[in-house]
């Protein structure tokens, strides 16, 4: 909830040259639009960590297929 | 890579057009309206730099993830970008449990006094601080359209832009929450 309050201390409302200068910055922005889209888009080959869990995974189904033979 | 190097020569649709095939061009939108929004994101957090800052990428990601859904319907680009700034603001207000103190400058109260009739001449500190308290109290949306026309200074065709309504709409829609104060001012009394 936002809540106006007078600006009794007289605070600057409008920002500086130096404060839009410092936020200004599409390479951050490409970089975590590029974060944000293409997570999780990660060939399976190059995330060991999946790969393992997979694996595993696959070896108790194929345990408990060969252990019902 | 030649056409990205000659991305000035590009008018704005053209620019545009470009961007829904490579987001790369978008960099050319977001050189030229980052310092619009900055300020209007700083000033409705009233002067939080950092977090103006936050907001405003995220309100850029935003318009970049959507350009291809993005219709030229005569309407400012920079209108559109207002829209998601806007949303991406009062989200963050929503999401907020406590209250996000705004400061607001004198003048700008006493204008909304003269024009809600309330007062023409001086006012005291007392009084400015009631009718902050009353336009705290407003709807939402009500007070949304005072911040944008008192506190940001906009035009009426400026925030008709942004609502996606007629000039004379968003004329009478302010006038409506004018009155409205008028009269809760004057209960108050």
């Amino acid at each position: 909830m936002r809540k106006f309050t007078l600006n009794k201390d007289k605070k600057d409302l409008n920002p500086s040259e130096a404060q839009i200068k410092r936020q200004k910055d599409f390479s951050r922005l490409h970089h975590d639009y590029e974060k944000l889209t293409k997570r999780g888009k990660k060939p399976l080959f190059r995330d060991p960590k999946m790969f393992l869990f997979l694996l595993v995974i696959a070896i108790i189904l194929l345990l408990v297929f060969l252990g019902e033979i | 890579m030649a056409a990205k190097r000659n991305i000035t020569q590009h008018t704005e649709s053209e620019v545009i057009a470009l961007s829904k095939k490579d987001q790369s061009y978008f960099g050319a939108l977001y050189n030229k309206y980052f310092d619009q929004i900055f300020r209007f994101v700083f000033k409705r957090l009233g002067g939080d730099e950092d977090l103006a800052g936050d907001i405003t990428q995220q309100t850029f990601i935003k318009a970049m993830a959507n350009i291809e859904k993005y219709e030229d319907r005569g309407l400012p680009f920079s209108s559109w970008l207002y829209r998601i700034a806007q949303n991406e603001v009062s989200m963050h207000f929503r999401k907020l449990k406590k209250n996000f103190a705004v400061p607001i400058d004198e003048n700008r109260v006493i204008e909304v006094a003269v024009e809600a009739s309330l007062s023409t001449e001086y006012m005291t500190s007392d009084q400015q601080e009631q009718l902050v308290e009353m336009l705290n109290n407003l709807e939402g949306d009500h007070l949304d359209l005072i911040e944008l026309r008192f506190f940001q200074e906009m035009s009426f065709k400026q925030i008709a832009e942004i609502y996606k309504i007629s000039e004379a709409n968003a004329k009478m829609r302010t006038y409506r929450i004018l009155e409205r104060i008028n009269k809760m001012w004057k209960n108050d009394k």
